[in-house]
């Protein structure tokens, strides 16, 4: 069975991919036998040295959605929003504000007619994914299919008051009403 | 007789007892015997990891330093991690020749694979760290080659040097799609034949993308598009106050060795 | 070893197979050899309820969904794919169930979207 896996990687690099005959029956392999070879591609022989040195020449980014695993019907409708989280309403420390995150658009949600629970058939809801910065959570919804828009994030500008300055001799703090 | 032994015995246990700093309230001489059968004291210790001493440290990163020395081209880093783990950091070209030295070299014999794995970080250029531990028994010593791929780098195989590496590698490829060249067998392992997807990306949501269920007309079963019947909600479980400043994640972390090419053959 | 050519939005990497056009070319058409001459055993060995002919030619539009891709290595992580894929059915490692989610947008079609079954199931559209 190991022989019929895709094998004999380094050594077969210009024979084509073949699919052994089957010993069980001859009708089988009729249609599994391998194709012919140029006479120029035929008596090449690669050394494992030459091998790791084999280089091509790809776009910098690939779009690889093809190969993700994520159904179709998720990736050219999708739109995805790179932000970075606020910091907690309910606490001052400002931890885990400065990574970035994505989120999908929201997709139908249904009342469960059982439970009353809130329904979806939206899979990627529930994602979670953090980036160091938006450019690499922009390469990355690029390298998945995604259409994407970096939300800019909100920094608070500190502005120091003090009551003091209310009564500074040189600044026109105190207006006349006269 | 047997209460005139035990009143031979109770003096000399009773002794023992008071040597030990045993608690005065067990007065049967059986108890006392019980007491000091067990090891009570050493069990008392904080469950923590015990680091190793200083000397087997340093050992470590001599060893360290010996493979780097000796493979120049692969190695980027040697760290020790975890406080006493060995850590060797290298070119994903280089994966099987430091494997190969290691396992074969008489220094180290580390002849038992004990797991292949990979880590996603999707931040990063080369997502996929892979680590590969290692052992020797002969030195009683553990060893980590840590390197890194993309989605469509391959990365040798080394089921030629252990052959227990087959099925890990199997592993890794199904459950993040990292191809391994030269592999004699790489197919699924885990997952259902038709399966789409590889579930360990941090890309892949919890629930997965279809579902599964026997349909009566269709008398088989089928696949369809994932319907949750209820959806998860979000909850922020991460505190807001930073505690391991020491371990905070940020460019040019150390942990993401930049990318270079293996220096040309002297 | 490596050019000294930089080249804008190009990178040099690694290949998993094939190291040009032609022979990334080579490769999916032999895999569609395969799985075109493989066919017609696969129908009658898992009851497919489907002729021959149908099967043809949804295969031809899998493959020519990904016509576009340009990434000889993206071409030949599908061919791995599609290769194993072939090896799990053609060794019958698969069930019925597996080998007809190959096929199975014929019987989405077929599935009622009525109003009333989608009121049933509790969706709005």
């Amino acid at each position: 069975m190991a022989s019929l896996a895709v094998r004999s990687w380094c050594a077969k690099r210009l024979l084509p991919m073949v699919i052994p005959s089957r010993s069980c029956s001859e009708i089988r392999s009729e249609g599994l036998s391998p194709i012919e070879w140029t006479e120029d591609t035929k008596n090449i022989v690669i050394t494992p040295a030459e091998e790791a040195e084999l280089r091509i020449l790809v776009k910098e980014t690939t779009d690889l959605s093809s190969l993700s695993g994520v159904p179709e019907e998720h990736i050219k409708t999708r739109h995805v929003r790179i932000f970075s989280p606020a910091r907690n309403a309910m606490q001052s420390g400002s931890f885990n504000t400065n990574r970035w995150s994505i989120e999908f658009d929201n997709r139908e949600r249904w009342e469960n007619p059982c439970m009353g629970w809130v329904s979806t058939a939206d899979p990627l809801s529930n994602l979670n994914v953090d980036f160091i910065n938006a450019e690499d959570a922009a390469t990355f919804c690029e390298k998945n299919g995604w259409s994407y828009y970096i939300e800019k994030k909100q920094v608070a500008t500190f502005k120091p008051k003090s009551y003091g300055a209310n009564f500074s001799w040189n600044k026109r703090t105190r207006l006349t009403t006269k | 007789m047997a209460s005139r032994l035990c009143r031979l015995i109770r003096p000399a246990v009773a002794g023992l007892a008071r040597c030990s700093q045993m608690p005065r309230r067990a007065t049967a001489a059986l108890q006392h015997v019980r007491f000091d059968s067990t090891t009570a004291g050493e069990s008392l210790k904080p469950t923590i990891k015990n680091v190793a001493q200083t000397v087997e440290i340093a050992q470590l990163e001599k060893f360290g330093h010996y493979v780097a020395e000796n493979l120049p081209k692969f190695v980027q880093e040697v760290r020790i991690s975890a406080g006493d783990e060995l850590d060797i950091l290298v070119h994903p070209e280089g994966i099987f020749p430091t494997i190969s030295f290691l396992k074969n070299h008489h220094t180290g014999q580390f002849l038992n694979i004990i797991d292949i794995t990979t880590m996603d970080v999707p931040t990063r250029k080369y997502r996929f760290e892979m680590i590969y531990m290692l052992m020797s028994l002969h030195f009683n010593s553990r060893i980590k080659v840590r390197s890194y791929t993309d989605e469509l780098t391959p990365v040798d195989s080394i089921t030629s040097e252990f052959h227990g590496a087959n099925w890990m590698e199997r592993e890794v490829w199904d459950m993040f799609g990292v191809f391994f060249a030269n592999h004699p067998d790489l197919r699924r392992i885990l997952t259902d034949y038709g399966f789409e997807g590889h579930p360990f990306r941090k890309d892949f949501p919890l629930s997965g993308y279809v579902e599964v269920r026997y349909d009566d007309e269709e008398r088989r079963v089928v696949v369809e598009p994932l319907e949750l019947a209820q959806e998860f909600r979000k909850f922020e479980y991460s505190s807001p106050w930073e505690t391991f400043p020491k371990f905070r994640l940020t460019e040019g972390d150390p942990e993401t060795p930049a990318p270079k090419e293996p220096e040309a053959k002297s | 070893m490596a050019s000294k050519v930089v080249l804008r939005g190009i990178q040099e990497v690694k290949p998993i197979l094939s190291v040009n056009k032609t022979e990334s070319r080579r490769r999916a058409l032999n895999l569609y050899r395969a799985w075109y001459r493989q066919l017609p055993y696969i129908v009658t060995n898992f009851h497919i309820p489907l002729t021959t002919t149908q099967c043809k030619s949804r295969l031809r539009s899998q493959f020519n969904k990904n016509k576009d891709l340009k990434d000889l290595r993206v071409i030949d992580m599908l061919v791995i794919k599609g290769q194993m894929e072939l090896m799990e059915t053609v060794n019958n490692w698969k069930q019925r169930n597996h080998v007809m989610q190959l096929f199975d947008d014929f019987s989405a079609a077929s599935k009622s979207k009525d109003f009333l079954s989608k009121f049933y199931e509790g969706h709005e559209q």
